[in-house]
């Protein structure tokens, strides 16, 4: 039972990456310079993202409850080590939430309102994403001490450094990386197409980049990264395999088939987590006085059970209706949106 | 400000400010619905109008209602760890649920929000009646939540653990019933109300009557039929709560000393010092009758128990009052409006009336939510936790509670602003209809 409530917790971790961090993508691209496509693209971003973005945040929700009923220890270890991280998360949650639907509800479509929700929904995106990182990355360092007696070594040790930071970048990175792509189809104008494409693979080249900062970060750790994966070939093998994906994505990137392109990205990402997941999985959190694993640490079965069948009815309802919602919305992309 | 105070109060002002989102957020898809059926039915232009005005609102408060809501569920964590750690595993399950109609109601506001030339009319009207009743639904899972913690059951509890867990019972403890009904029902007049209000100034301000005028008649409906129930409701909330928290009922009518034929005080400040009430008028024998139906019952006092085990007598007894009075208010309005319903036009007094009403129902909730939560204490889980025990490790929670106090306020000028601005725009937009289509 306990194996079932894991896989959903995995399967919402990568469906919040997936779809809701193109959203975070989305915001990070605004902030990018885009002359004159500027408007064009805000247009395409909102077509894009206001009818699915509720629906995206709420894989998050969905994680933080599932944690909550089912693994307690986790999520308290989490909100009271982490309780920093988590708040500056808030905050950025909070900001682009609220920036993003003030901008499509304002109104007042120009002029300097709108300049400045898009300003607030960029770096919030960009905020939130990095953040998010950091305490994805927090967890595994083996720096969380709950037994700490000094404010630093209880809430600040546990995610500062050089590594988080890196990871950080990183995960803005893959945001920005699947925006751009899940972009490029929803655009019938060719110069924002190429846009997308020119972005995508900007992405492409950034985050080799801040994958091998990361690698680098992590010598100043106790147990440096290409050491764990090392220990761990079948962990290894996912990311490699991504790389190689690379290739594929480079050749059919300029094609017009969105649905190929999108397919190739979204393996690439989900193999980069599918890697992270085997590094580490069962265990959640790595403390200074050892990990606490998802087995360990489970709700009482009466819980679990509960939970379970909550999941799965809650699955039988939800996954057709999104199912309608992305048909409704997503295929064709031409039709104006009326609100 | 200690650790334990801010963090307090930063739950009561995130919850304080959320419930007002959720609030609209549960009511107002319903009414929406019921203005697009009737465009729907009768090919109403105004009632046209007035869906998509509605619906600018809902998207907005929507999702602050949907931010700040998310960052309740983390707050749980941040705030009351030692809390959540036994009671997750027990009354995590209607949040289990309550997720799944956040998903649902998630996926109905994006088809109905933007799905208006992409379904068949009454497919895409039957997503917009789905948001209400997802948001109506997730409402009561939460109540149901909170509800375990003025009741706890379905567990034992021996030495600080909890075992024999058992969610289901948990989650239909003594006290949901009457609070769901209570909140739900508060909810829907609250928002009656808030919408009528509005709709009366700008009737008043001699804006396309016709689209006011049907705005009002929607909405107060829904309020006043609420309004009507709900003393009737808060009466049975409070028999639930002499019998089972007889503490909380002793605060919230600042009866100190055990007694028969106990009076009811209307108004009055108590003096937990003195151990009485100033200023108020009591009704001798009339809360032995509210309580348990017979002028002669006895009323347990706050003797019965330490003074360190008392809730914060005044609070409590002041939110209270204020609540039963505009609840008293609310009602008279309702019958008022039943009675000059059908008349051709509402009088002006009657409109700034409404207009006064605004915000009152959102002021009782916050108060009888103050009434729960406060009564509660110093209890977490009432008889089995203290809050002093749960709260966070942390440090330096006051800073937390600026930062919010900061965020939530900029955050509620700013919706408010948003509002005004789209009010503005509406009007301006329905003054330009042709006649005849703003017309009904
Ligand atoms: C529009 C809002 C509104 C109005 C007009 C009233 N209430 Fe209320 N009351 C609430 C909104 C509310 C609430 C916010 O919904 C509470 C907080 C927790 C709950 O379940 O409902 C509540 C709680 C609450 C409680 C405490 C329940 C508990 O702690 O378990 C009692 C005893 C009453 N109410 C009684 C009344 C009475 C006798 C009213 C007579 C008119 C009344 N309420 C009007
Ligand atoms: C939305 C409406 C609600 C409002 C306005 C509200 C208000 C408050 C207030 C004023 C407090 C502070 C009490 C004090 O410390 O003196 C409080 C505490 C708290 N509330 Fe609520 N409450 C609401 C609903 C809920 C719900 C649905 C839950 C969930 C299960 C909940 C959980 C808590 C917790 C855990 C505390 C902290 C512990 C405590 O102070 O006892 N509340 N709330
Ligand atoms: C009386 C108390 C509460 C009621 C009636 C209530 C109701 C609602 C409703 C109807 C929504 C949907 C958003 C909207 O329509 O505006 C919502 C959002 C939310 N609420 Fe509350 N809520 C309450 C308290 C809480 C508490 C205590 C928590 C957390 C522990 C919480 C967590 C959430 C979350 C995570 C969302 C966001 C879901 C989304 O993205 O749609 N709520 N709430």
């Amino acid at each position: 039972m306990i194996d079932l409530l894991v896989f959903f917790i995995a399967v919402s971790l990568l469906l919040y990456v997936l779809l809701g961090g193109s959203d975070y993508g989305a915001g990070i691209i605004e902030l990018l310079p885009a002359g004159r496509l500027r408007d064009p693209q805000k247009e395409a971003i909102n077509h894009a993202m206001g009818p699915v973005w509720e629906a995206n945040h709420i894989w998050l929700i969905l994680i933080v409850v599932i944690l909550f009923m089912g693994f307690p220890l986790l999520f308290t270890t989490i909100m009271t080590t982490l309780h920093l991280p988590m708040l500056a998360l808030l905050v950025g949650i909070v900001v682009r939430g609220t920036a993003f639907t003030f901008r499509h509800y304002d109104p007042v479509q120009e002029g300097r309102s709108q300049t400045v929700y898009t300003i607030l929904f960029g770096f919030s995106s960009l905020w939130t994403a990095v953040w998010l990182g950091i305490s994805v990355a927090s967890l595994t360092r083996g720096f969380i001490d709950p037994d700490a007696t000094s404010f630093h070594a209880a809430y600040i040790a546990p995610w500062w450094g050089i590594y988080p930071l890196t990871v950080g970048a990183f995960v803005s990175g893959i945001f920005v990386f699947l925006a751009a792509i899940y972009l490029i189809g929803e655009t019938d104008r060719d110069d924002l197409r190429q846009r997308f494409v020119r972005l995508a693979l900007g992405a492409n080249i950034y985050l080799v980049l801040a994958g091998g900062l990361v690698a680098l970060a992590s010598y100043g750790e106790p147990d440096p990264l290409p050491a764990q994966f090392l220990r761990h070939p079948d962990a290894l093998a996912a990311p490699a395999l991504a790389t190689l994906l690379l290739v594929a994505l480079w050749w059919r990137i300029r094609s017009r088939s969105n649905v190929q392109i999108r397919i190739i990205a979204v393996s690439q990402v989900s193999l980069i987590l599918l890697g992270w997941w085997l590094l580490y999985a069962p265990n959640a959190i790595h403390t200074t006085t050892g990990a606490l694993s998802f087995y360990a640490e489970a709700a009482p079965t009466a819980t679990q059970k509960q939970l379970l069948l909550a999941l799965l009815i809650g699955s039988v309802a939800i996954f057709p209706a999104l199912y309608f919602l992305l048909r409704v919305f997503k295929t064709e992309h031409n039709k104006p949106n009326e609100t | 400000m200690d650790n334990l105070l801010a963090a307090r109060s930063t739950m009561a002002f995130s919850l304080g400010f959320h419930i007002i989102f959720a609030a609209i957020g549960m009511v107002m898809p319903f009414l929406m619905s019921a203005a697009h059926y009737r465009h729907l039915r009768t090919g109403d232009e105004s009632a046209l109008a007035l869906t998509k005005m509605w619906l600018k609102g809902v998207a907005i408060f929507f999702a602050v209602g949907a931010v700040s809501g998310t960052v309740l569920s983390f707050e749980l964590g941040l705030l009351w760890p030692e809390f959540m750690q036994h009671a997750g595993p027990i009354i995590g399950m209607p949040f289990s649920w309550e997720g799944t109609a956040f998903f649902l109601e998630a996926v109905a506001i994006g088809l109905f929000l933007y799905g208006w030339k992409r379904m068949k009319p009454w497919v895409h009207w039957c997503t917009g009646l789905m948001v209400g009743i997802t948001g109506f639904t997730s409402g009561i899972f939460v109540v149901a939540a909170n509800s375990w913690m003025n009741t706890p059951q379905g567990f034992t509890w021996t030495g600080g653990v909890a075992s024999d867990i058992d969610p289901v019972a948990a989650m239909f403890n003594p006290a949901w019933l009457h609070q769901t009904l209570h909140m739900q029902m508060a909810a829907i007049a609250a928002v009656g109300f808030a919408v009528a209000g509005v709709h009366a100034f700008l009737l008043l301000r001699g804006r396309s009557p016709d689209l006011h005028r049907r705005a009002i008649q929607i909405s107060l409906l829904f309020g006043a039929i609420a309004s009507l129930l709900q003393p009737l409701v808060g009466h049975f909330a409070g028999q639930r709560v002499a019998e089972l928290q007889p503490m909380k009922l002793a605060a919230m009518e600042g009866h100190f000393e055990t007694s028969t034929r106990a009076p009811l005080y209307i108004g009055g400040l108590p003096d937990e010092e003195t151990r009485t009430v100033s200023w108020g008028i009591p009704l001798p024998g009339m809360l032995s009758f509210i309580a348990f139906n017979d002028v002669d019952a006895e009323v347990l006092g706050l003797e019965e128990i330490p003074e360190e085990d008392w809730p914060p007598v005044a609070i409590v007894h002041i939110a209270f009052q204020i609540m039963v009075g505009i609840g008293m208010l609310m009602a008279l309005i309702a019958v008022l409006f039943f009675w000059i319903r059908r008349r051709p036009q509402f009088p002006p007094w009657f409109l700034w009336t409404l207009v006064a009403a605004t915000p009152i129902g959102f002021i009782a909730i916050e108060a009888g939510w103050i009434v729960t939560e406060v009564g509660r204490q110093p209890w977490i889980i009432y008889e089995i936790m203290r809050t002093e025990d749960a709260v966070t490790p942390v440090p330096g929670m006051v800073y937390h509670f600026a930062l919010f106090l900061v965020l939530y306020g900029a955050l509620a000028a700013a919706t408010v602003w948003l509002f005004a601005r789209q009010v503005r725009t509406a009007e301006h937009a329905v003054k330009t209809l042709k006649p005849e289509e703003g017309s009904a």
